[in-house]
């Protein structure tokens, strides 16, 4: 049956009159393309900034672990899930015995009911980040087998942790990446701009809707 | 979704006369196109973005056939079950059929007009699978069961007051509340349970790619990325005409889409499915299905004047610049497409003459139109609507009404026609039309409805027309004083 | 050059001075305007109820009388649209009248087209002490993409002020039948627009479109008999 409906819509849609499309008129430009990487941290922090969350700058894994501890006694996390590639010198496990705070590593987690358990509950999510876009201060995650999903979405808080050199202008570089090699599509990508927010009651707006509340980005540079 | 089209008039005279709404759909109407532009000024050229996403929905809609079956090829090459539906039976049946085989008791649900178009939820539910709206918009007119105020904010106008009843009804929260965080938090809460638990999710679809069989969903509130993420099953529906060519193409209509609808130069999250999830990958969904719903579409395809109206990229951007929208909001339109959208999709879903008020309730201003970032001229359309209901009026057996108009029409055509017939018209028109007027105006007429003079006069006729007076005119002009 | 005169049907039979401005106005730029007698109604008003046959008549008899005219110019957006973008949809199927609808459609102007455009005349040499605004009607901002012209005709009249309105460019809700089809929708958007030429400050409404005049003019009458909206092409005549 699904055959005969695949045949009879697009015969429909086949035996229709042919539009020949026009031409398309020129891309319009970005102004982010010509941005360079001082310009870029600089766009992407005041475009955060205005979503409400927090952008960080460090020279090195352990800087970033420092700034994360810091987050994590300002927001009072007692518990975070970790996901994504470590940098170097960013031994989670090793800072959460420290900090007194319990770690999850999500690649490691026995299956999906055990993922879940760990991500609904957990205070915050880790994820080491794919990319970064400063045209809207945006971080991208490729989700695969040592990137899970829920970790970004299901906790309250949200800290993407990014080599300063995956920060480009615009989507299209980020884009052009992920999605150039066919065998290499992953299934899920996503780009993610601030926090979960809404403003469906009375057009009043507010942030922390389904997803995280909050939102912090931790760029790590290398020796400046 | 029950059409509720021939409410129209009823339905506008009560919503002028509310106040809540009112106020609101001043500051949307203010608000909104400030806000779009302000967005759009991101663009060094955004005349240029434009004409570039008209152009982009344009070839594909020109292209349909051909970038459809692209995109299956490349989803089916990465596991996705593609599955057909020539019309809303077709596509509710398949849904539930999927459900009911995995021993599904719930969904979760992201936004999605064409299911509210096809009257999925209702399907599932008849179906013994209960249904979570949890867009918070849609978690509101679900609970209240009410038809969508706007495309994007379908319950914008409904008082705090009221949703805090029927949460503290439904046990969402313990205590009343109208402070619009504190009802969120709520409806977050309420809902984690559902996303924790979830065994099959359902979600629209913003644009699919047909270059790699990837579908993108453009969200704020993060329920999407949470119905797609978590469960083992998940059902993407999408109508027939949200294919695109290529990834440039649709990152170039997301930001359109996002400055259009809310002023936002992105939303919080933009995801895209290629698949369902490879080996190893704990979660995301084992099993992906694609409903392409057809739903009349193919018709509308064959139309060469309605055509183009499968070009819209679902932003809003007509209802918030509609002058008539913002007195009457959403519900009168009375079905999932409110607006100007709403004013050319339903007709064609629901019937020409069905949905005579959708098109004749209309200045034929062009401020949708010239906004558009799809490049729907939605003007010609309506006219092009009001001919063809004329002529299905006029065929077969018409009623009282049409043969008079007709009849009307004919005679003013043929005094149209001609310069001798115009004159002495005028000359019977005039004690007709001035037989009522007082001081040189009518204010009103002594029975029926007033219509016109229901708040203003009207100029009566002079005694002389232009043509009248035209010779004298011309002899005088010699003599004209400065 | 010949211009020559095309005046709406709401002209000739509610509000012939304007016509008369009209001729009077063109006359002190120096032109001779013919005016065709033949004339009666460009059958807008059938072609948007969806009479189309029985536009398309009107449609002929208006391309009869002025198919052969150099220019033809008038003082009503909506009907040179009507010309413009219209006849040749109407009349699509007929390649004889089509091709005659779209000779004529680069020939005919709205009246501050015409002077400010061909004549390149902004200063018509009138004078006004007072403050004025301007309202956009629908057709001749949308249709025509004639915003400027009127706005330079205003400018260069001595003494005036001009203010901007709220929500200038927002229908007024006349729409021809709309007006008297869903009269509390209109009467709801007519009331905002004189709401806003009242906050404005202005004097004087001034517009170029006749079914605005009609709709916001009746609507003043009644509900504010001491304001007042004129057609643009009355104040610079009574003014000059």
């Amino acid at each position: 049956m699904n055959q005969d409906a695949r045949e009879g819509i697009l015969n429909r849609l086949k035996s229709a009159p042919r539009n020949n499309p026009d031409a398309r008129p020129p891309k319009p430009v970005l102004s982010e393309t010509g941005l360079d990487r001082e310009g870029m941290l600089e766009r992407f922090t005041s475009e955060l900034t205005a979503q409400t969350g927090t952008t960080y700058r460090v020279q090195s894994g352990e800087e970033a672990l420092a700034v994360l501890a810091r987050i994590a006694a300002e927001e009072g996390l007692r518990s975070i899930i970790v996901a994504g590639k470590a940098l170097p010198g960013m031994d989670l496990k090793a800072f959460g015995d420290r900090e007194g705070v319990a770690v999850t590593a999500a690649p490691e987690t026995a299956d999906r009911e055990a993922l879940r358990q760990a991500a609904f509950t957990a205070d915050a999510g880790v994820t080491f980040a794919d990319f970064a876009v400063a045209e809207t201060g945006t971080v991208g995650l490729i989700f695969r087998q040592d990137q899970p999903r829920l970790v970004s979405i299901a906790p309250p808080v949200h800290i993407a942790v990014i080599p300063v050199d995956k920060l480009h202008p615009v989507y299209e570089d980020v884009i052009g990446q992920v999605f150039g090699e066919t065998d290499h599509i992953p299934s899920q990508f996503a780009f993610i701009t601030g926090p979960s927010a809404t403003a469906d009651i009375q057009a009043v707006g507010f942030k922390g809707m389904h997803g995280p509340v909050k939102v912090f980005a931790i760029f790590v540079t290398g020796r400046e | 979704m029950h059409s509720r089209v021939d409410k129209f008039v009823e339905t506008a005279r009560r919503e002028l006369k509310v106040e809540l709404s009112q106020a609101f759909l001043l500051m949307l109407s203010l608000g909104a196109p400030i806000m779009r532009q302000i967005g759009l000024s991101s663009f060094p050229d955004p005349a240029a973005a434009e004409a570039y996403s008209r152009a982009v929905r344009a070839e594909a809609v020109d292209r349909l056939p051909e970038l459809l079956e692209e995109f299956e090829r490349n989803a089916t090459a990465r596991g996705v079950q593609v599955i057909w539906a020539r019309d809303a039976a077709e596509a509710n049946s398949a849904i539930l059929d999927i459900a009911q085989r995995r021993g599904i008791r719930y969904v979760t649900k992201g936004k999605s007009l064409v299911t509210e178009e096809i009257g999925l939820n209702e399907h599932l539910v008849e179906g013994g699978v209960e249904v979570f709206e949890t867009d918070l918009g849609e978690v509101i007119t679900q609970l209240l069961s009410l038809p969508p105020f706007h495309l994007v904010g379908p319950a914008l106008n409904v008082p705090p007051e009221e949703i805090s009843a029927v949460f503290l009804k439904k046990g969402i929260i313990s205590e009343p509340t109208t402070v619009p965080v504190e009802l969120g938090k709520a409806a977050r809460a309420y809902l984690r349970e559902k996303f924790r638990h979830l065994d099959m999710g359902i979600v629209g679809v913003n644009v699919a790619v047909a270059e790699t069989g990837t579908f993108i969903n453009v969200e704020n509130e993060g329920n999407i990325r949470l119905t797609k993420s978590s469960p083992k099953t998940l059902v993407a529906v999408m109508s027939l005409e949200k294919v695109v060519p290529t990834m440039a193409d649709a990152l170039h209509l997301v930001r359109m889409v996002c400055r259009n609808c809310t002023g936002q130069k992105l939303s919080s999250y933009v995801s895209m499915d290629t698949g369902p999830k490879k080996t190893g990958e704990i979660d995301g969904p084992e099993e992906v299905f694609i409903v392409i719903v057809d739903n009349g579409r193919s018709e509308i395809y064959r139309d060469p004047q309605a055509r183009q109206i499968l070009r819209c990229i679902r932003c809003g951007a007509c209802a918030n610049v509609c002058p008539v929208y913002a007195k009457i909001g959403g519900y009168p339109y009375g079905f999932a497409y409110t607006g100007p959208m709403g004013q050319v999709m339903n007709p064609l879903l629901l019937g020409i003459e069905a949905c005579s008020d959708l098109y004749r309730a209309c200045t034929l201003c062009g401020a949708c139109s010239k906004i558009c970032p799809a490049g729907v001229d939605h003007p010609s359309l309506i006219l092009e609507y009001r001919a063809r209901e004329i002529r299905l009026k006029n065929g077969g057996s018409a009623d009282f009404r049409s043969r008079a108009g007709k009849a009307l029409a004919s005679l003013l055509s043929m005094v149209m026609g001609s310069s001798l017939l115009w004159r002495l018209g005028v000359k019977c028109a005039r004690p007709v039309l001035n037989r009522f007027a007082r001081g040189g105006y009518i204010s009103g007429i002594p029975t029926g409805p007033q219509a016109w003079f229901g708040c203003r006069d009207l100029r009566a006729m002079p005694a002389r027309t232009f043509h009248e007076q035209w010779q004298d005119l011309q002899a005088g002009s010699g003599r004209e004083a400065s | 050059m010949k211009v020559s005169l095309f005046i709406p049907c709401t002209v000739d039979l509610m509000m012939p001075e304007i016509g008369t401005d009209v001729f009077r106005l063109l006359k002190r730029l120096g032109m001779s305007p013919v005016y065709h007698r033949g004339q009666t109604c460009c059958g807008q008003p059938l072609f948007n109820a969806g009479y189309r046959d029985q536009a398309k008549r009107a449609a002929k008899h208006f391309i009869e009388v002025f198919g052969n005219d150099e220019r033809v110019v008038s003082p009503a957006g909506s009907c040179v649209t009507m010309v413009k973008h219209h006849y040749p949809e109407l009349l699509s199927d007929e390649p004889h009248w089509h091709s005659r609808a779209v000779e004529l459609a680069g020939r005919i102007l709205e009246l501050s087209q015409f002077v400010v455009d061909t004549l390149g005349v902004t200063d018509v040499g009138a004078s006004f002490e007072g403050k004025v605004t301007y309202h956009e009607s629908c057709h001749i901002l949308r249709g025509l993409g004639v915003s400027d012209q009127p706005k330079k005709l205003i400018a260069s009249v001595k003494g005036v002020q001009y203010v901007e309105m709220n929500s200038a460019t927002a229908c007024c809700g006349f729409g021809g039948e709309f007006s008297v089809a869903y009269p509390e929708i209109s009467e709801a958007m007519v009331k905002d627009k004189a709401g806003n030429f009242l906050s404005s400050g202005a004097d004087v409404l001034l517009l170029s479109e006749p079914g605005c005049l009609l709709n916001i003019g009746g609507y003043l009458h009644r509900n504010h008999p001491g304001k007042k909206a004129m057609h643009l092409a009355s104040f610079l005549a009574e003014n000059a």
